[in-house]
């Protein structure tokens, strides 16, 4: 049986001798085998990651993983899944499979044979991925540390040249038939194609330094790698899913591993084409910009044959996948019994940019911690949109609360609403009919990920019809957390699980579900000083910050429950509430109460429902309600007083 | 795998072209499908043959078998069968059509001539021709109709080479071009005609003659590519993508490519919704493409028909009949209230207002009397405070209706609503694009924040409602447009809440020729009441912590079964008996009695009649039955009366009936209040009371008892009421 080795480094050898097996199941055996291998969570984080690792220190043709996010689908492949090759001097035949790779490969004195019988078509789904959008600065560095101390020395992508000799010498070792020399480029011979197999060593470096050519700098290329969030960084891929195809959505966070498949061969050579004048519409079926963004050079976007995959629910490494295994077991008790403490610090944290206000960042607390929990009908259940008013003019404000934020979760991203973001920015996806893709939009963002909206970047201007759109499409994605994705005919409705919190001076232009006017306790602020010391407290340790990341993270995804008990009380609450004027106690205040008791409930680690946390939510809504009114009402006196 | 015998596969489809016929064609005779086709091909009068996969599983159940799976080889092979069947058709002198009908003439002559006099070759003279060449008319199948039509993703690896039926959305088309089928070229040596047929989009032209006399001279005759010589088929390259309804949740919409050869072009356009039947093939590269694009091949569909839907047709296909055991489900004994349940079942309560809402999907009787016509569909108006789930009755509506348009007043304007004279972005022509109420047609049009529309908005509207037309003239256009809609709309009160003491017009500001337009107006109000309001917690509850409907007695129904047993009840067509007209019209009466002896902030008026009528329909609709009951009516009344009932006697505080003096003193007061003034003439005053249909006597009374609470004083001459 092969080593670990073996099955990352030479993953195809393994496919075609399960597949000369001549067993029909043969394809499950291939998954089987993987699964069998990577079940050890140690083997799976030992894969080579397409995310940090750059990608010329990557070896072709063997596995890698890659963290991403599914941007776009595209049409089905068709691939020869069975073909015959034919050895010249012999004249035998034999057969080989086409599964996770693109291009067929024999070696010189043998010939593939397209005409023949026993070549089967089979089709495999095209996924275009890119990093998770918004991702923070702090889970891309833990990731890189988690897989550094698992990798293997010789893939270590600090050293790189050593990687390179070790690749050369595998070379070296490899039977002439060993089918991992696949860059070779066939060559048409009537209805047979032959393959050659000459020069090695020539075409592997020149194929390497070509790759270093390019994928170091991803940002000088011509090619729209078509990041949701512009300006990010990173690999984009090429996803081709076997088997399973319907299984994965856009927009999900999935971790592949796969065959990594980047033969220069694939690239599509838009100018060439254009200048023999042969690329005319009725010979190829796609036009320019359609080649262009659907075979893009693969030193930029290496393809990844995918032989498993995981959806991940969140992405923060130190966190188990799962956390009903037994590592996410004890890691959720223990968060649940340190709750109280780790929530009183997250508050004294959130306070202390906040100005000392306490109330806020209970509020504050409550919406880093909703997550859409469930669909009814178009109603979304369990998100808490929040808008902080009366934020100080200081812009340093703004800036300080996020760069926390950026610091407490795992993704967020901060938009301010300045006019021409609002008139510039492509916020919904849109489908490109000529080149046939998916143009990304910025909301098309992975769940629970965090959009900060800064309303007082917002001046007075005029909105184009650009602007009003993107308007209309946040205020979706706070009220009913969909996007709708236009596909030009139609639109198509996408759910999403977004948290938006707005900073605004004075009531959002856009709806939110609730409403907090910061009241800050100290007069004068210095938000530098205020930097100064939360980044001293993040220092000294007093403050845990792994641990409210594993709070914030975990939390949400728990089971909560409401005791029968409870449920009744909670239920005359309501009815009683609503006696002496309906007005005080509408259905949608209710819903709303049962959203904050949740997340407070949870919030203070107790999964289950009690009713001093249903007064104290109450409590808590009454003193926001109060203070709102408070609010405008100064503003409203002021203002007939000036008139 | 054998090979099949292909030579009596042939004889299989000539065996069908001339063997199959219909029976009781015309005077009971055998109507021969197809051979009478061949006669017109063989005169140049038809130029597309479709075979009817239906009939030729009918004539032999395994060859239509056999063409589904390997579609391409059958069209060669009925392709040859017609070309060897059609001498035999010719019955008179073919007309030429065009040049090549010229040539190919010229060219069987010449051979003839040439060869006439030997004898020893007395074979036909065309086989020396690539048949291709010769054949000018065009094969297409049509698929059997069980075979349903499937979506783009259902396409896979598996279905290459068979005949398939997909459904979607054209997203690109070429412009029709030219495509050479068979290259002709003469050698400038010896003059001979050399044919190369071409089924791939490159061919590599032929450089040497290879006539035999170039052959044997060694003369290296050279070939020079002849247009008018060649063969050239219309072609069409049209992509398809996914309807939305075909995508499952979060995924991508996908594409497909159609070739479209001959007869199969220029059927469809960009945003069209198509059915296209076809061989899904693969792509055959050549040269530098099929090297690069290593073990890849790209696929495309080449098509049979493309067939425009609209979106009506679209949902008869998934039609089904209802089956036995769904009709028992929905046949219980208390359906009406099942069926009614069904409607919305997340939103709890309201169980008149929907029944109100099933009798609108089911519509009445539409008549036509000596020329008048009499509209059947049922509208309705719900009004309400803000936050009474409205919105989502409209939006479940929308939905459950197999046709119909959401809009809201606000969002559309007129133009928006009823149509518009557009300019076609494609052809540049002028085209009449429908707006919501005439995309609507024969279904519910939903409109939400009916009061927010503007005055010249909601003028489109009237004629809608009770001609169920709208005219348009506009750029030279005129028309009269069919828009037979249901019209449901939803109102918020003027002042944020429905305020009890004032009358229906005050609360919504309609004009009351609108609102008398409506069969049926509702108020709901959010009112406390503990039972409800209990329920209502537990149901909210319920849904926040099991995300699904907390279990009732009664389960609802599938919105499919709901959609299909509401399109069976559109064809029943029951007829009210003359036995019933007489109870139906001493209720109106008592009814018009009753309004106006009493509070009256609602009409009654010829138009609450008919409303009556069409309730009535509807619900002997929805029983299937033919005759409408006295039951129906009832119910029917009922329903109106609780719909007044839910305008009138409101909250406690309200339950008061407005006395006739309280309305006829806070007409006068709007009077003069809109005269800005303090005082207005009696006999003014009067008039507006008057109009409201108050008696001169109740005026007066109202006046009296008023001036008695010091409230106004009129002057002694009584011309003059002037407000304390």
């Amino acid at each position: 049986m092969p080593g670990i080795d073996d099955w990352v480094n030479l993953p195809l050898d393994i496919v075609q001798s399960l597949f000369d097996a001549k067993n029909k199941e043969w394809s499950n055996n291939v998954d089987g085998f993987f699964k069998n291998r990577l079940s050890d969570f140690t083997a799976w984080q030992r894969i080579p990651s397409l995310n940090h690792t750059p990608l010329h220190t990557l070896k072709p043709n063997s596995l890698v993983r890659f963290r991403c996010m599914v941007q776009d689908m595209f049409d089905p492949e068709f691939y020869l899944g069975v073909y015959e090759v034919q050895n010249k001097s012999s004249n035998s035949t034999f057969l080989k499979t086409g599964k996770y790779q693109d291009v067929a490969e024999c070696s010189r004195d043998q010939l593939i044979n397209l005409e023949s019988r026993q070549n089967v078509t089979w089709d495999r789904q095209t996924l275009y991925c890119v990093p998770i959008p918004a991702e923070n600065e702090w889970i891309k560095q833990g990731y890189a540390e988690t897989s550094q101390q698992m990798t293997c020395p010789p893939l270590d992508p600090s050293s790189s040249s050593t990687s390179r000799v070790k690749r050369a010498l595998d070379i070296d070792e490899s039977s002439p038939s060993a089918s991992q020399d696949s860059s070779v480029t066939p060559h048409q011979n009537g209805g047979e194609v032959a393959m050659e197999n000459g020069g090695d060593a020539e075409k592997r470096s020149r194929t390497t330094d070509g790759d270093e050519g390019t994928a170091g700098g991803g940002a000088n290329t011509t090619v729209d790698l078509n990041f949701p969030i512009p300006g990010e960084k990173g690999t984009a891929c090429l996803v081709k899913v076997y088997d399973q195809i319907d299984v994965f959505r856009v927009a999900e966070m999935v971790e592949f591993v796969g065959v990594l498949s980047v033969d220069p061969s694939l690239a599509h050579f838009a100018d060439s084409e254009q200048e023999s004048g042969l690329g005319d519409a009725v010979e190829s079926m796609e036009c320019i910009e359609e080649q262009n963004a659907h075979s893009p050079p693969p030193s930029l976007v290496p393809r990844l044959h995918v032989i498993a995959s995981r959806k991940l629910s969140h992405n923060n490494p130190h966190i188990p996948d799962d956390i009903n295994s037994i590592m996410g077991k004890s890691l959720v008790e223990n968060t649940l019994k340190e709750a109280g403490v780790i929530r009183d610090q997250l508050r004294w944290l959130l306070s202390q940019v906040l100005l000392c206000d306490a109330l806020t960042a209970d509020y504050l607390i409550l919406h880093l911690l909703s997550s859409v929990y469930a669909r009814r009908e178009v109603c979304a259940l369990g998100k808490l949109s929040l808008n902080l008013t009366g934020i100080p003019q200081d812009p340093e404000f703004v800036a300080t609360l996020y760069a926390l934020i950026e610091q407490l979760v795992s993704k967020s991203h901060l938009l301010p609403l300045t006019l021409s973001n609002m008139n510039k920015l492509k916020l919904t996806p849109k489908k490109d009919y000529t080149a046939n893709r998916l143009k990304s939009g910025l909301l098309q963002l992975t769940d629970r990920t965090h959009l900060v909206l800064d309303e007082t970047a917002l001046q007075p201007g005029q909105l184009d019809a650009n602007g009003v759109m993107n308007l209309a499409a946040l205020g979706n994605i706070i009220s009913w957390q969909k996007v709708d994705y236009d596909f030009n005919y139609h639109k198509t409705e996408f759910h999403t699980n977004v948290g938006v919190l707005v900073l605004s001076d004075a009531k959002s232009i856009l709806p939110t579900d609730c409403r907090v006017h910061l009241q800050p306790k100290r007069d004068q602020v210095n938000m530098t000083e205020v930097k100064a010391s939360v980044q001293e407290a993040l220092k000294s340790g007093t403050i845990n910050l792994d641990k409210i990341r594993t709070f914030l993270e975990v939390l949400p995804l728990l089971e909560y429950t409401m005791s029968e008990d409870v449920q009744k009380f909670v239920e005359e609450d309501f009815v009683e509430a609503r006696k002496g004027d309906p007005n005080k106690m509408t259905p949608e205040d209710f819903q709303h109460l049962l959203v904050i008791t949740r997340l407070l409930s949870l919030s203070l680690g107790q999964p289950s429902l009690t009713r001093q946390i249903w007064e104290r939510a109450k409590r808590m809504e009454a003193e926001r309600k109060n203070r709102l009114q408070s609010a405008t009402l100064p503003a409203s006196s002021a203002a007939t007083a000036a008139q | 795998m054998s090979a099949k015998d292909y030579i009596a596969e042939k004889e299989k489809c000539k065996g069908f072209l001339t063997d199959f016929y219909v029976d009781g064609g015309r005077k009971g005779k055998k109507d021969f499908k197809y051979a009478q086709q061949l006669v017109s091909i063989a005169h140049r009068e038809q130029v597309a043959v479709t075979i009817d996969l239906d009939d030729v599983s009918e004539h032999d159940p395994e060859l239509a078998e056999a063409i589904i799976e390997n579609t391409r080889r059958y069209i060669q092979l009925f392709a040859d069968a017609v070309h060897d069947l059609l001498p035999d058709y010719r019955q008179k002198e073919v007309i030429h059509k065009d040049a090549l009908d010229v040539y190919i003439e010229h060219r069987l002559l010449m051979e003839q001539r040439v060869r006439g006099p030997n004898a020893e070759q007395p074979r036909d003279a065309r086989n020396q021709f690539p048949a291709e060449l010769m054949r000018r008319y065009e094969l297409y199948f049509k698929i059997p109709s069980q075979q349903k039509s499937l979506s783009v993703r259902d396409i896979k690896a598996s279905r290459i080479g068979k005949l398939v039926q997909v459904r979607g959305i054209v997203t690109r088309s070429t412009e029709v071009k030219p495509m050479m089928t068979v290259a002709t070229y003469t050698c400038d040596q010896c003059g001979a005609e050399t044919y190369q047929p071409i089924n791939s989009p490159m061919f590599m032209p032929l450089l040497t003659c290879p006539s035999q006399e170039c052959t044997t001279n060694k003369s290296g005759g050279r070939l020079y590519l002849q247009t008018r010589g060649s063969k050239f088929v219309k072609f069409q390259e049209v992509k398809i993508q996914e309807q939305s309804d075909q995508v499952p949740v979060g995924n991508i919409p996908r594409s497909m490519t159609i070739y479209a050869r001959g007869e199969t072009t220029r059927l469809c356009k960009p945003g069209d919704h198509v059915s296209v039947t076809g061989v899904f093939l693969p792509m055959l590269r050549t040269g530098f493409r099929q090297m690069s694009q290593g073990l890849l091949s790209e696929t495309f569909m080449d098509a049979h028909s493309i067939v425009k839907m609209n979106k009506a047709d679209d949902e008869e296909m998934s039609m089904e009949e209802l089956s036995e055991e769904e009709v028992q489900q929905i046949a219980e004994e208390d359906f009406y209230e099942k069926l009614a349940s069904s409607i919305a079942p997340e939103i709890y309560g309201m169980d008149d207002v929907k029944k109100a809402l099933l009798l609108l999907l089911v519509g009445g009787v539409d008549r036509s009397p000596k020329g008048m016509k009499i509209r059947g569909n049922i509208n309705i108006c719900l009004m309400g405070d803000p936050g009474v789930a409205k919105s989502q009755l409209l939006g479940y509506i929308d939905r459950l209706a197999p046709r119909s348009q959401y809009t809201t007043g606000r969002g559309s304007s007129g133009v928006g609503l009823t149509a518009a004279v557009m300019k076609d972005p494609v052809t540049g022509e002028m085209i009449l694009e429908g707006g919501a109420l005439v995309l609507a047609d024969e279904g519910v049009c939903c409109i939400d924040e009916f009061d927010k529309m503007n005055e010249t908005d909601r003028t489109a509207i009237h004629e809608v409602m009770e001609q169920q037309t709208i005219s348009i003239a506009k750029a030279g256009i005129m028309t009269s447009l069919n828009a037979r809609v249901s019209i449901l709309a939803a109102a918020n009160p003027a002042y944020g809440r429905y305020n009890p003491k004032k009358s229906l017009e005050h609360n919504i500001q309609l004009p009351a020729a609108l609102l008398s337009r409506f069969d049926v107006l509702w108020l709901i109000q959010d009112k406390a009441d503990r039972e409800n309001d209990l329920r209502l917690a537990q149901h909210i509850t319920y849904v926040h912590q099991h995300c699904k409907q907390p279990p009732t007695q009664v389960n609802p129904l599938h919105m499919n079964l709901m959609r299909r047993y509401i399109a069976l009840c559109k064809t029943k067509q029951p007829v009210i008996p003359e036995a019933l007209t007489d109870y139906i019209t001493g209720a109106y009466v008592e009814m018009r009695k009753e309004a106006r002896g009493s509070k009256d902030s609602t009409f009654t008026s010829a138009r609450t009649l008919l409303s009556i009528l069409r309730l009535a329909t509807a619900l002997a609709r929805l029983r299937l039955i033919e005759v409408v009951d006295k039951e129906d009516v009832n119910e029917a009344m009922r329903l109106m009366e609780m719909s007044k009932e839910s305008l009138i006697g409101q909250t406690d505080t309200a339950a008061r009936p407005q006395r006739a003096e309280d309305v006829i003193y806070r007409i006068v007061c709007d009077v003069i209040s809109e005269q800005s003034g303090r005082s207005i003439k009696y006999t003014e005053a009067r008039q507006a009371c008057l109009a409201k249909g108050y008696t001169n006597d109740q005026y007066e009374e109202a006046i009296e008892a008023y001036e008695e609470l010091n409230v106004w004083q009129v002057n002694t001459a009584k011309t003059k009421i002037t407000l304390v």
